[in-house]
């Protein structure tokens, strides 16, 4: 008895990775897609690699608030994404399908492109701290010292930490990149999927200590993270999170999240938006095990790049205020998103106000595509004014008080 | 043979007109591409009505050197992304030809179910027109199908994001065959 139940296990354990390749495994945006939206014809949209003008598009339909100003600040950055300022003015810029990162060079206010490193492999994320600049490729963390001294002939990059995708899977590879009070490098490690159980280091926001290379896990169950900034005086870590797909129209929502202890756990595969156990990896367990978030942002609106802001160009009312770039959806029927938000924080630090900031990229939320751009990060100037990194077209936007 | 000596002439008509005309003239892709970017070369895809952002993200690919080609990379070397961007619209606008190719009886029954099985319906498209980044591949040129296919499979065929490398690697010879036989003779609209 015994051996025939051993024997049809053996068995099984044969035929099913069989039947497994009967049907090859889609790519991997559409993994996690139940059977009953098997025709769904939602697909995700791609950069323009080769950046569009913007005299080519509609920027006059951008909007921001009464009594502020939108224009283009430079543009010629094909899948412009995180931004970082130097010392010396110098504006770093990263990519995440290109390998390129670029460098914006104010020449007397005239604005200068130029591709500083080259053949790197995603090199979203970018840190500038005392001359140096810190780089998040897919695989590793490198430094450039004295970058601004050498912008024509850039320095042979230190690597920080290497082997930060060992599995090479598709997925969530890009990392941010944050530097945090504690003198660290905060960067997140993507799920290598939609709805996948992660391995240890997967799905996490991680840190690292540029002098020793020494690593730690800050947070857990981190879908994807793209985003992230400490609050100006609880000096905490606040981040952007990206839910899941093929889950409907109008759920999970993506979610702001605030970490106010080491070692908290958001929920993901098993939990999301702190209330909605997962269809497949949540049955066996609850969400009361897993950190809410601090905010439902909206679903499928993809947020990326926040920063708080601390500068003295906008009115009082907008210091310590959290803008959020929402790069916007693929996976949804009618579109949303595609705007910059701002969030208000009352002074126990909890959430006053959310809404738009910045509008205008989203033409037709019925159309395929919907938008002629896509805000992807934002970035406090020196001089108080937000700048707006758009991947789709390779522009940055600045954001200014009208004078 | 022939496919040899077409493409010997083919490279040498792309040297003059490079050598010639001004670098984003769309003359001198037809060279090789066919008028309008309806290719007639079996070794040479039809550029006809592709998705724009799809041949502005080839032809980018073969100045990085992402996709390599002795005929495309010298050809995209000199071009800006702006000529890139010119030269995609142009050839976005084109009619596509119908395809002269015929499928066999029997591939063309079994290809719908070959494509959706493999994946290829799950990006380019029901029916394979096309979409974003990503090419039409209904009514490309047979022996253009099947040589992507089998780079693709081989691992030595560039791309941005893997999934092409990925997907191939599930379809068997045999099975390659049928799908481009079947591909090779779908209507383009």
């Amino acid at each position: 008895m015994n051996r025939i139940v051993i024997a049809a296990a053996v068995a099984a354990a044969f035929v099913l990775p069989a039947l497994a390749q009967d049907k090859p495994a889609p790519p991997s945006w559409q993994q996690g897609k139940p059977a009953a939206q098997s025709e769904s014809t939602l697909h995700p949209f791609a950069i323009e690699m080769t950046g569009k003008a913007s005299k080519d598009l509609p920027v006059d339909k951008l909007k921001v608030p009464s009594g502020f100003k939108v224009e283009v600040w430079a543009e010629g950055m094909p899948g412009a994404r995180s931004m970082a300022m130097g010392d010396k003015g110098t504006l770093f810029v990263g990519t995440r399908q290109l390998k390129d990162v670029y460098a914006v060079v104010d020449r007397g206010g005239k604005r200068e492109v130029k591709t500083l490193l080259k053949g790197l492999d995603s090199p979203n994320g970018l840190v500038f701290n005392k001359g140096t600049l810190y780089v998040a490729e897919r695989n590793r963390i490198t430094r450039y010292d004295g970058i601004e001294n050498n912008l024509d002939n850039p320095p042979e990059p230190k690597v920080i930490v290497d082997n930060l995708d060992p599995n090479k899977a598709p997925g969530h590879f890009w990392k941010f990149l944050a530097l945090g009070p504690d003198g660290k490098l905060y960067f997140n490690i993507g799920a290598p999927g939609n709805i996948v159980m992660p391995t240890y280091n997967e799905a996490s926001i991680m840190r690292v200590d540029p002098n020793s290379g020494t690593l730690e896990t800050v947070a857990l169950g981190v879908r994807n993270s793209v985003g992230m900034d400490f609050h100006p005086k609880t000096k905490q870590l606040w981040f952007t999170n990206h839910a899941r797909d093929w889950l409907g129209d109008d759920s999970p929502h993506d979610t702001l999240h605030r970490v106010s202890r080491k070692g908290m756990h958001f929920g993901y595969p098993f939990c999301h938006q702190g209330d909605t156990p997962d269809p497949e990896f949540g049955k066996n367990r609850s969400c009361k095990e897993f950190d809410p978030p601090t905010l439902k942002l909206g679903a499928h609106i993809a947020p990326i790049g926040m920063r708080f802001y601390t500068g003295k160009m906008f009115p009082a009312e907008y210091q310590g205020n959290i803008f959020i770039a929402m790069r916007g959806s693929w996976n949804r029927t009618e579109k949303q998103g595609y705007n910059v938000m701002r969030v208000v924080l009352d002074e126990n630090g909890k959430i006053a106000k959310y809404e738009p900031f910045l509008t205008g990229f989203l033409l037709d939320a019925k159309a395929d595509p919907p938008m002629w751009g896509r805000p992807n990060d934002v970035m406090v100037m020196k001089d108080g004014a937000l700048l707006v990194s758009d991947d789709q077209n390779g522009i940055l936007y600045r954001v200014s008080t009208a004078k | 043979m022939i496919a040899a000596l077409r493409n010997a002439t083919a490279l040498t008509v792309a040297f003059l007109f490079s050598a010639a005309a001004a670098a984003a003239d769309p003359n001198a892709c037809a060279a090789c591409h066919g008028e309008g970017g309806n290719s007639t070369n079996p070794a040479v895809p039809s550029i006809a009505g592709q998705p724009a952002k799809f041949i502005s993200t080839a032809l980018y690919m073969f100045r990085e050197g992402y996709r390599k080609d002795p005929q495309m990379t010298p050809m995209a070397a000199q071009l800006s992304n702006s000529e890139l961007n010119e030269l995609a619209a142009y050839f976005s606008k084109q009619q596509a030809a119908p395809p002269k190719h015929r499928a066999s009886a029997e591939n063309a029954k079994a290809g719908p179910e070959l494509a959706k099985k493999f994946n290829c319906t799950q990006c380019h498209g029901p029916r394979l027109l096309g979409q974003e980044q990503m090419p039409r591949l209904a009514g490309q040129q047979y022996d253009y199908l099947v040589a992507q296919l089998r780079a693709f499979k081989a691992g030595k065929r560039g791309e941005l994001d893997g999934n092409m490398t990925a997907a191939a690697q599930a379809v068997p010879d045999k099975e390659m065959a049928a799908l481009a036989d079947y591909i090779a003779g779908l209507g383009a609209q």
